[in-house]
């Protein structure tokens, strides 16, 4: 490994962050676990083809950007009455048993040297708990970054029958400035039956180097439906994924993403079929203008026991600029015949003849570009049933578009 | 119907290809490979310096190459072990240069071709023959007509001696260089036999020109040179088919071949490979193609026990074109990992792969194919459609193709799908009288008829045939 963040990054600090979030012992070893493993465990893995490796993670300074004791933020947490919404030490103290069952038990601490990175400094955190039966549509988490580094964990849990829709945004403060590094990871529990709606829309400062990873575990019936916006960061490595274990279990996932300037986005979607009937649908689609370039990986894999499994995934991508760059591997792992599964993956500019079309309607060319980008993204918007959200990152596109 | 059809139809396919005949050589190298076994082979061969010297080059990037050991999901390569390997068996044939005439061949290596049925398909409606036993070419025909326009279709050996300007020029320099992969530079270090194949300038050789290729002694590696040079405007067709039997112990396959393609030329590439269970069959197959130029692969995998094989295409010039089309399948201890490659590396240049598999009785296929679109390459476009159907639950069928895409005016699509054999067509063929068997053997066969029609009629029917074979009985 050649990254050594821990020259400054020891166990006393470890122990200090622990010891101000009042954490008990498990958490603690947990955390110096994940440290002492540092050494040993691998970047999150990035698609190689010969000569190149898509994504170079190993070249970040994480030592200079991972500033763990000075953490701030201003965080904004709220759901309705029937649901906890909670901070991470409010959740240590009212669910501390249901925190020891459940964290790290979807994604393992010390599955990369990210996440072990993550599992030992993070200081802030989320925990949403919707009790068996309860309906919750509206929790929103926003998180507004303001120091060098964050690390940020979020936990839902959905009992039975339940079933909540999640807002996440994170974005940067005013006043900070350079490099910066921002690090969650997210952990869906959903429990028979309950439906979990997860939309994120990231948007941080274009300086700030961003590490994410959300997974979940959807029970039997259940549903877990993601919404992953990435707009802003320098450079983004993010995973979004679904372990279908339960039988007739589903997971829809919807990605929106624009890139500009020098902005790279590595981006993967997977899904694992391991119950039987399971479901999953994948539709991705995003726009990359100047220097920037996305890496799309997406996987559909169905196990060996997983029989009558449907799986679809679509990834679009349009190019306004030259210099940018679009990379994609869309990949099918199939190891039961009883399985309908089909990807496709699409690359292009916009289209000449419509171009044509609107600027001799008298739309200058600027402007209908600007249009056609717009309607590129219908077909997105169209899958995110969150009305917030979706208005949220019409305006993101709006934006982009006039920076 | 051909004389080919009727010699296919009354040869057990089964019997064709299993059959082996007793070791005979008249050299056979130590096993494992060093500078010692390189330098006696290329004597044996009579070779000039500079061919040995490439040899010897090639053996050291063998040396300091790495395995491919990180890519995700790989064959097991495992057993692949190449002191056990005997890189080069001359055949105890009197004729060293090989010969024209089918009947000075001895009896043993007729017989085995007459089995496969190389004559019969000459016959018909081939330019040209060429007939490759372990590690030399022992038969080669070319028809008269063709070679009076200049056509050369000899063997790699005799080029090496008779055209060594043009083999100097083209041999592992740009398009497969020893250093592009750890089995091509083994490749640049032991090869022997294959094709050399040159057609001048605005010559087009209407009739396909044909190679075979068959291992027969057990442990050895096979590693014939193709290279075809196809001057401005000129257009040929080039099959090969291989095969080997069966042996408790592996064998290697690590052939080479190389296409030139130049201004408005054209050339198609098809195979049929049939190796034994036991073949680890790990090729490299490439083409430069230039201005206007069109290349095309057909391939179809059959055999081995694992396949690593991505025909690529380097789009150079200017409106360039490829079209690969491929059908693999997999039965039973079958890994075959194989798909295309193409770089876009010029204005205006144009891909298209289509891709079939089929997976049965606990086999793996795998679409493996990178599409790299360059910058500046603008006005390119390239469609990737790959189909896989599997047959049972004991069978895997992955996709992984790579995009890279650096170049805004682009028309990029690729489409996947994988499924069961659909149990609705089968009631249907059944509803009709066809039992099971026949259903899913006419079902199959409709799935990759877009690779047999763009084969000549010898092959199309070879290809059924094995496909029939693989599915007899087989299936409950």
């Amino acid at each position: 490994m050649s990254t050594q963040v821990h020259a400054t990054i020891d166990e006393s600090t470890v122990r200090q962050i622990s010891d101000e979030l009042d954490e008990p012992d498990w958490l603690l070893e947990t955390r110096l676990d994940a440290l002492a493993a540092l050494d040993d465990l691998p970047m999150p893995s990035v698609i190689q083809t010969p000569g190149r490796k898509w994504t170079n993670l190993e070249d970040l300074d994480y030592e200079s950007l991972v500033d763990p004791l000075n953490a701030a933020e201003t965080k904004d947490q709220v759901g309705p009455d029937e649901v906890d919404v909670l901070s991470w030490s409010e959740a240590l103290a009212e669910h501390e048993e249901l925190l020891e069952e459940r964290f790290g038990s979807i994604v393992d601490p010390q599955e990369n040297y990210l996440t072990a990175l993550s599992t030992a400094l993070f200081s802030t955190g989320t925990v949403v708990y919707v009790p068996e039966g309860v309906d919750a549509e509206d929790v929103k988490i926003r998180t507004e970054m303001n120091s060098r580094s964050l690390f940020n964990y979020t936990l839902v849990v959905a009992e039975e029958s339940s079933s909540v829709t999640i807002l996440e945004r994170q974005s940067t403060g005013e006043h900070v400035e350079g490099e910066r590094y921002y690090s969650g990871i997210v952990e869906i529990d959903a429990a028979e039956n309950a439906q979990v709606q997860y939309g994120s829309l990231q948007n941080l400062s274009e300086e700030t180097y961003n590490f994410t990873l959300k997974r979940g575990d959807a029970g039997t019936y259940s549903k877990i439906n993601w919404i992953e916006g990435n707009i802003g960061s320098r450079l983004t490595k993010t995973e979004v994924s679904t372990e279908l274990n339960g039988d007739s279990s589903e997971s829809q996932i919807v990605g929106a993403f624009f890139g500009h300037n020098d902005q790279h986005f590595d981006l993967d979607v997977k899904v694992w079929h391991r119950g039987e009937h399971t479901t999953a649908d994948l539709v991705t689609r995003g726009v990359i203008d100047d220097v920037a370039r996305t890496v799309y990986e997406g996987v559909q894999d169905v196990g060996r026991d997983a029989w009558d499994t449907s799986s679809y995934q679509r990834e679009n991508t349009l190019m306004l600029s030259d210099e940018s760059e679009a990379d994609a591997s869309p990949k099918l792992i199939i190891n039961n015949h009883d399985t309908e599964a089909s990807h496709s993956a699409t690359v292009g500019q916009v289209d000449a003849e419509e171009l044509l079309y609107m600027t001799s309607r008298g739309i200058d060319e600027q402007q209908a570009t600007d249009m056609l980008v717009e309607g590129f993204f219908v077909p997105v918007l169209e899958e995110v049933a969150v009305d917030e959200l979706r208005e949220d990152l019409k305006a993101n596109v709006k934006q982009r578009l006039r920076d | 119907m051909s004389s080919d059809q009727d010699h296919l139809k009354e040869t057990n396919t089964e019997d064709r290809f299993a059959f082996k005949n007793e070791h005979k050589a008249a050299v056979t190298a130590e096993k494992g490979l060093n500078e010692e076994t390189i330098r006696l082979m290329s004597e044996d061969k009579d070779e000039p310096d500079w061919m040995l010297e490439r040899r010897l080059r090639a053996l050291e990037v063998f040396q300091e190459m790495p395995m491919p050991t990180d890519w995700p999901a790989m064959p097991d390569l495992s057993e692949v072990d190449i002191n056990k390997i005997v890189p080069y068996i001359r055949p105890d044939v009197e004729l060293r240069e090989g010969t024209d005439d089918w009947e000075n061949l001895p009896d043993e290596i007729k017989d085995t071709f007459d089995k496969l049925g190389i004559p019969e398909a000459e016959k018909e409606a081939l330019s040209g023959v060429g007939a490759q036993y372990e590690s030399e070419v022992v038969y080669q025909n070319m028809k008269e007509q063709w070679e009076e326009k200049g056509v050369i279709f000899m063997n790699m050996d005799r080029a090496v001696q008779e055209h060594p300007e043009i083999v100097k020029e083209y041999f592992m320099t740009s398009c497969v260089p020893p250093s592009d992969n750890k089995f091509a530079a083994l490749h640049g270090a032991v090869w022997s036999g294959g094709s050399f194949v040159y057609v001048p300038e605005d010559v087009q050789v209407e009739m396909p020109v044909q190679a075979y290729f068959r291992m027969n002694s057990e442990g050895m590696g096979q590693f014939e040179h193709t290279l075809i040079v196809a001057e401005p405007g000129s257009e040929v067709h080039y099959i090969e088919g291989c095969s080997a039997p069966k042996y408790s112990h592996f064998n290697l396959h690590s052939g080479g071949v190389e296409v030139f393609v130049k201004e408005d030329a054209h050339v198609q590439y098809s195979t049929v490979q049939n190796w034994s269970r036991s073949t680890y069959n790990l090729n490299t197959k490439r083409a430069i193609v230039e201005k206007n130029g069109t290349m095309e692969w057909i391939s179809g995998s059959m055999g081995s026990k694992a396949t690593m094989l991505y025909p690529s295409s380097i789009l150079k010039g200017r409106g360039a074109t490829d079209n690969h089309i491929t059908i693999a399948f997999a039965g039973e201890g079958q890994d075959i990992d194989t798909g295309a490659k193409v770089y876009h590396n010029a204005p205006n240049t144009k891909s298209t792969i289509e891709s079939k598999s089929i997976a049965k009785d606990g086999g793996r296929t795998n679409y493996r194919g990178l599409v790299q679109i360059a910058d500046g390459a603008e006005n390119s476009s390239t469609a990737v459609e790959c189909d896989a159907l599997m047959f049972d639950n004991e069978s895997t069928s992955d996709t992984m193709p790579y995009m890279e895409i650096e170049e805004s005016k682009v028309n990029v699509a690729h489409e996947a799908t994988v499924g069961k054999i659909g149990d609705e067509d089968i009631f249907y063929l059944q509803s009709r009288g066809l039992d099971d068997d026949d259903a899913k053997q006419m079902i199959v066969s409709g799935f990759i008829e877009p690779i047999t029609e763009e084969l000549p009629i010898e092959y199309a029917v070879e290809l059924n045939r094995l496909i029939e074979l693989e599915m007899e009985g087989s299936l409950g």
